[in-house]
């Protein structure tokens, strides 16, 4: 809601954004750390990588300052949970059936699922349009490209 | 170096690679149209395209995508004042008032017409620049090479709107992500989680995720109600003589402007046109007529952009060293392609290089003649609902990711780099810098480690090397005048709050 008096968020929330960061960092430290490093001139594969990490590092804490000293910030956008999950659920659903019934059943799943995201949709509506937008799908890949990828199940 | 362009000229008049511009530039004013799908995204989920046709074709198409877009984006910001691409927002200053006022078919028209002025411009400056700075960049060694990406990703996050140091540690990021698989020089496997991986991280898992899944999770579930769409009369689209008297000079600045800043590593059209609207205000002599439809500030930033989005080719064909993320893209589609970019390139393939500079001049012709002519189908494209829109994004991306490896991993990436790029723009941060560093992040490493080899680990030839030496002086002031303006504005406001 717009309007209402601006409440500092706590500082955890102030700092997690940067916080958020700096574990990545941590991460690549961690990770990269027993690659070998090599010297200036002779670098080895784990030298940028360990460079890399501290400056993220870096960068996350003087992220993490900034923030908490700010007087104000704008607040981070609410989340979109229902976009999210129908979303995600659509390519995964995609991704773990392509292989096995083929290009033209994964499209129909992905576009009918992807639709449940939209408050308005309804049965019959997605029952037509992704019969539609699979139809064009069909056309344009399998008939006008020519993928190299079985339209249906092998 | 007329003869050079006569030869690309001849390469890109043969039908089938005509037929290509036209589909590039076609698809990339219509996404322009479309709010909510920017070039970025368009050219990522065309990037599978692309290995079926070759260096030159795609080189062409894709970069048509890229202009296009930028004609595309002022008609949704003249018609509905919803900027199309980041660089059409000042467009809705003037276009906007313009359309409400009945006066919308004007400016569309004035739009297309400094479009226009502006994209050849931006040619002209190209085909001048493209030999000289070839052969400077011929003489440029590792540690040139080094500096200049440094210097690119530097002013990509430091100029331009937005935190700066957030902007950087997304470019360093993005440099993190590209050293995922095998390193280049030892073989040696970084970051290697899964043996998928052992190729590193794929540009179009990256881009796609990035740009398209997570904006569709963003807008999804949003209700929207499709604008009204402000009628159009043809008959009153032609200027009168003393408003056409008016548009000469601002088109000439905004086209200096553009390619001055499209020019400039890490700077392209979005700032061109923001420069071009201050200055226009500035120099005019009636400066309260802008934001009331004044045709002067409609013409400035429209011919400015489309000159920067020439001119950003610049760098990206003769160094090889891309701008801004859209570049990026282009030019890891020409090394999906196998095709090395820099200075060589213009040696090694000529038809190639001036195939696509040429392809830029036609481009531009073609797009002024379907830019008015369409407009009923433009329109018509404004009233499609996103809700209609994303399943459809959502298959092309998934079928693209696929296709490209025959990956199912990728597929999965690609909505794990989605979600990513959703919480980053949640915490403020941009995903545009991580395409950015991640394209740049390998040829960085590369080259810095060979001068490190070459020179012994000797810092101070950055800045013996004289062209090295211009770079570093590049990079530092960029980076003083940028901690010096953020210190003021800070001051400003703490003064403003205590």
């Amino acid at each position: 809601m717009q309007g209402v008096d601006q409440v500092q968020p706590s500082i955890a929330k102030r700092a997690s954004s940067g916080g958020v960061l700096l574990l990545i960092g941590l991460i690549i430290l961690v990770v990269a750390w027993n690659y070998p490093v090599g010297k200036l001139t002779q670098m080895g594969p784990g030298f940028i990588p360990r460079v890399v990490g501290f400056v993220i590092c870096a960068l996350a804490a003087a992220i993490i300052a900034i923030d908490l000293s700010a007087p104000s910030h704008a607040r981070g956008e609410k989340m979109h949970w229902r976009g999210l999950i129908f979303v995600s659920a659509a390519i995964l659903i995609f991704a773990s059936v392509v292989d096995r019934v083929g290009l033209v059943p994964s499209m129909f799943l992905a576009v009918a699922v992807s639709m449940l995201a939209d408050f308005d949709a309804r049965p019959l509506n997605i029952l037509v349009y992704a019969t539609l937008a699979t139809l064009g799908g069909w056309l344009l890949f399998v008939v006008a490209l020519e993928l190299p990828i079985p339209a249906f199940w092998r | 170096m007329i003869d050079q362009f006569l030869l690309g000229l001849g390469v890109v008049l043969q039908p089938h690679i005509l037929m290509y511009a036209f589909i590039g530039v076609f698809i990339g004013q219509l996404i322009g149209v479309l709010p909510g799908i920017g070039a970025i995204t368009a050219i990522s989920l065309l990037l599978p395209v692309t290995f079926y046709l070759d260096a030159t074709t795609s080189m062409i198409m894709l970069a048509g995508i890229y202009y296009g877009s930028q004609y595309g984006g002022s008609i949704a910001s003249i018609l509905l004042n919803l900027p199309g691409t980041p660089s059409s927002v000042v467009t809705c200053l003037e276009g906007y008032p313009l359309s409400k006022s009945n006066r919308g078919g004007l400016a569309l028209f004035v739009a297309a017409l400094s479009s226009f002025a502006g994209g050849m411009v931006g040619v002209a400056i190209l085909v001048l620049a493209a030999i000289p700075m070839t052969i400077i960049a011929l003489r440029f060694g590792a540690p040139e090479y080094a500096m200049l990406v440094i210097l690119g990703l530097l002013a990509a996050s430091l100029i331009g709107t937005g935190s700066q140091i957030r902007s950087f540690a997304m470019v360093v990021l993005g440099i993190a992500l590209g050293l995922v698989g095998a390193d280049q020089t030892t073989g040696y496997y970084r970051f290697v989680a899964i043996p998928e991986l052992a190729d590193g991280i794929s540009l179009v898992s990256l881009a796609m995720g990035l740009f398209g899944v997570s904006e569709i999770i963003r807008n999804a579930a949003v209700r929207s109600t499709p604008g009204r769409v402000m009628s159009i009369r043809m008959r009153d689209v032609i200027p009168t003589r003393a408003e056409a008297r008016t548009l000469g000079l601002p088109i000439l600045r905004g086209s200096s402007i553009g390619s001055f800043f499209g020019a400039l590593p890490g700077t392209g059209a979005a700032i061109a046109s923001f420069m071009a609207y201050a200055i226009e205000k500035r120099v005019s002599r009636t400066p309260e007529k802008f934001g009331t439809g004044h045709l002067p500030g409609l013409a400035g930033p429209e011919s400015a952009n489309n000159a920067a989005a020439q001119t950003g080719f610049i760098p990206t064909l003769t160094l090889g060293i891309p701008g801004d993320a859209v570049m990026a893209l282009i030019i890891g589609a020409l090394i999906l392609n196998g095709i090395i970019p820099g200075p060589r390139l213009m040696v090694d393939q000529p038809e190639l290089f001036w195939g696509v500079i040429a392809s830029f001049f036609v481009g531009n012709i073609i797009l002024l003649l379907i830019n008015i002519p369409l407009i009923r189908l433009w329109v018509l494209l404004l009233r499609i609902p996103y809700q209609k829109l994303y399943p459809v994004i959502i298959v092309m991306i998934c079928v693209g990711v696929y296709s490209h490896r025959t990956s199912v991993t990728d597929v999965v990436l690609t909505l794990a780099f989605g979600i990513l790029g959703y919480v980053m723009k949640n915490y403020r941060f941009e995903p545009a810098p991580v395409l950015l560093g991640f394209v740049l992040g390998p040829l960085l490493e590369d080259n810095f480690r060979r001068a490190m080899l070459i020179y012994r680990g000797d810092f101070t030839v950055f800045v013996t090397r004289p062209i090295s030496a211009i770079l570093v002086t590049c990079s530092v002031v960029l980076v003083v005048f940028a901690i010096r303006s953020s210190i003021k504005a800070r001051r400003k406001t703490a003064r403003v709050l205590s």
